[in-house]
């Protein structure tokens, strides 16, 4: 797919800005703190309806302003889409597409699909659990959008179930005499439900993902290095990680319930729900070591763009197009051999948004077929 | 801007649900051109309403009487009671005139986070209608929400021991076409799938 052109009103530190992109890779280039990464970031809120580097619409805005407004033209195979969406400060949010305005955001994501790799993405390996259950997550929202619902389901029910576990811890009892029935199992039937089905989705993907993920690590480390990445789910403790794929709905409800029968005291005395998808963790390992603990910084760095490029093949093989790549101030980083690794990769088959400072570190390769924006306070120019 | 008394009756029409700072003007200028019977038949009408109009001891229901006129009425089957979560759901279901049964108003839904627990709700009654009465059904009509199935749950649970409970079906509306039905109703729609007959 590719994005031809993006309209920014009132976005972060744009006024009014409009931008053709005319060739398969776009280098943005610019000083720090001229709206570089707001760039790539309205494209990612065209994506995914979301931000990673905030949750209120209100800093989206510029702050003269009570609203904004990013549209773009997306060209896909079988059709060619204007996107919009109107952020207001008060939260509420308007998507359309082709000028429809659309009832169901749902409706709205899936069709712009993208890979953002940035240097905050080393805490992949890094960071805590939260930031790969985000990744993991982000990834199965574009190849299966019911997701976002189902995840937003679970999440709503762990709310009202945290809500009724802090109302026991508080010794609130149910005060209704002889209707006493445990109305806190009630929760844990429908957690399990809902969670086993995120459970199962998120193995699925995984699945999916490890041979492409698996390939690229080979090839860019250049050895017979294995990568392996597992699962783990917090329902399943230390057991049964391998065949989870193969475990049925009812097996893992099962499993979930079990796992809150056993925790239910400290449940009960720590008021919120310990068990759970929302307490998952993916884990990497090479050669069976655990690349978080004992990897080098390059072995990190590897390792992450082999997950980058897998999304990539992955995204295209569901989706049947490849997706468009949006590197944010990563690939000076890397050193000139992962960059080539990169290149081949991604040839002129996917469109790449390249944000940087410099265009020293460039391979002369990049820069011959890229198109050359300049950046200076919210204002985009061919010229320096 | 506004003198005194009409500033008022904008900030009092303020709080109503839907009305926002400009149809409260709207309203509360027209009420300034109405004469003073009428607008004095419905300050009358909003005292009596709130007045006279309580819950029917049985179901729940809105009523000015202490029984209301669906369980007074002799023409609707004691055997069947439908359990609804407000009022205007009862109201919804009537529209049809489908349903010749008998209701029971929960007055809302289990919701921990807005301190709602079952005791807040009309279920003891529901639960002791059910036991007494010999009802050969309870219909569950209560919105496939996160809170709304727990509540269904629940009081499924209750009084299961004492009859035949069924809910509504959910999926797709009459009249819609299949591909434009989100996927989550048509989920939905599989799951709750049944036999030709």
């Amino acid at each position: 797919m590719y994005l031809k052109s993006l309209n920014l009103r009132h976005f972060r530190n744009y006024a009014e800005q409009s931008v053709n992109f005319t060739a398969a890779k776009t280098i943005i280039l610019g000083d720090n703190a001229q709206g570089k990464s707001n760039l790539i970031e309205a494209v990612e809120i065209l994506s995914a309806l979301k931000s990673h580097r905030t949750s209120r619409d209100r800093e989206l805005i510029h702050s003269s302003q009570t609203s904004a407004q990013i549209v773009g033209n997306l060209d896909r195979l079988d059709s060619n889409l204007e996107l919009s969406i109107t952020l207001r400060a008060n939260g509420r949010r308007t998507v359309a597409l082709n000028g429809l305005t659309q009832r169901r955001q749902l409706d709205f994501l899936g069709k712009l699909n993208m890979v953002q790799f940035s240097s905050l993405d080393l805490d992949l390996v890094r960071g805590g659990p939260d930031c790969r259950r985000s990744w993991i997550d982000g990834l199965l929202v574009q190849l299966e959008p019911i997701y976002a619902h189902i995840l937003q389901q679970y999440n709503h029910i762990l709310r009202q179930r945290n809500a009724r576990l802090k109302t026991l811890k508080a010794g609130v009892q149910n005060t209704s005499g002889d209707l006493v029935i445990d109305d806190l199992a009630l929760w844990d039937a429908q957690l399990a439900i809902a969670g086993s089905r995120v459970i199962r989705r998120r193995d699925r993907v995984i699945q999916r993902l490890l041979p492409f993920a698996q390939h690229w690590h080979e090839a860019i480390s250049g050895k017979s290095e294995q990568l392996q990445i597992n699962y783990k789910p917090n329902v399943s403790g230390d057991t049964d990680l391998n065949n989870l794929g193969q475990s049925t709905p009812e097996a893992i409800q099962s499993q979930f319930l079990d796992k809150i029968r056993e925790k239910r005291t400290i449940e009960l005395y720590q008021g919120t729900t310990l068990v759970g998808p929302h307490r998952d963790d993916i884990e990497f390992t090479v050669n069976e070591t655990i690349a978080r603990q004992y990897g080098s910084q390059g072995q990190q760095r590897t390792l992450v763009l082999a997950l980058k490029l897998a999304e990539l093949k992955l995204i295209e093989d569901v989706i049947g197009e490849p997706p468009i790549l949006l590197l944010d101030d990563v690939l000076a980083e890397l050193d000139l051999h992962r960059q080539n690794q990169l290149l081949d990769a991604i040839q002129d088959r996917f469109q790449t948004l390249i944000t940087t400072t410099h265009l020293g570190s460039f391979d002369a390769q990049w820069l011959n077929s890229a198109q050359i924006l300049h950046i200076k306070a919210g204002q985009l120019s061919t010229t320096p | 801007m506004y003198t005194r008394p009409l500033a008022r009756l904008i900030e009092h029409f303020q709080h109503l649900p839907g009305v926002g700072p400009k149809t409260a003007q709207r309203l509360a200028l027209h009420i300034l051109k109405r004469p003073e019977a009428e607008v004095a038949a419905l300050a009358q009408a909003l005292i009596d309403a709130k007045k006279q109009v309580g819950t029917c001891s049985v179901c729940g229901h809105l009523s000015a009487d202490p029984l209301c006129d669906i369980c007074s009425s002799p023409k609707r089957d004691n055997g069947i009671i439908c359990v609804v979560s407000d009022s205007r759901d009862l109201i919804a279901l009537e529209k049809t005139r489908e349903y010749k049964g008998k209701y029971h108003v929960l007055g809302g839904l289990i919701s921990p986070i807005d301190g709602i627990g079952p005791e807040q709700l009309n279920i003891k009654a529901l639960v002791q209608r059910v036991s007494k009465q010999d009802a050969r059904e309870v219909i569950m009509a209560i919105a496939p929400s996160v809170e709304g199935e727990t509540t269904t749950l629940y009081v499924a649970h209750l009084i299961k021991p004492f009859t035949k409970v069924t809910r509504i079906a959910f999926g797709l509306p009459m009249g819609g076409d299949l591909e434009y039905a989100d996927e989550v109703t048509l989920a939905r729609a599989l799951e709750g799938r049944r036999e030709l007959e």
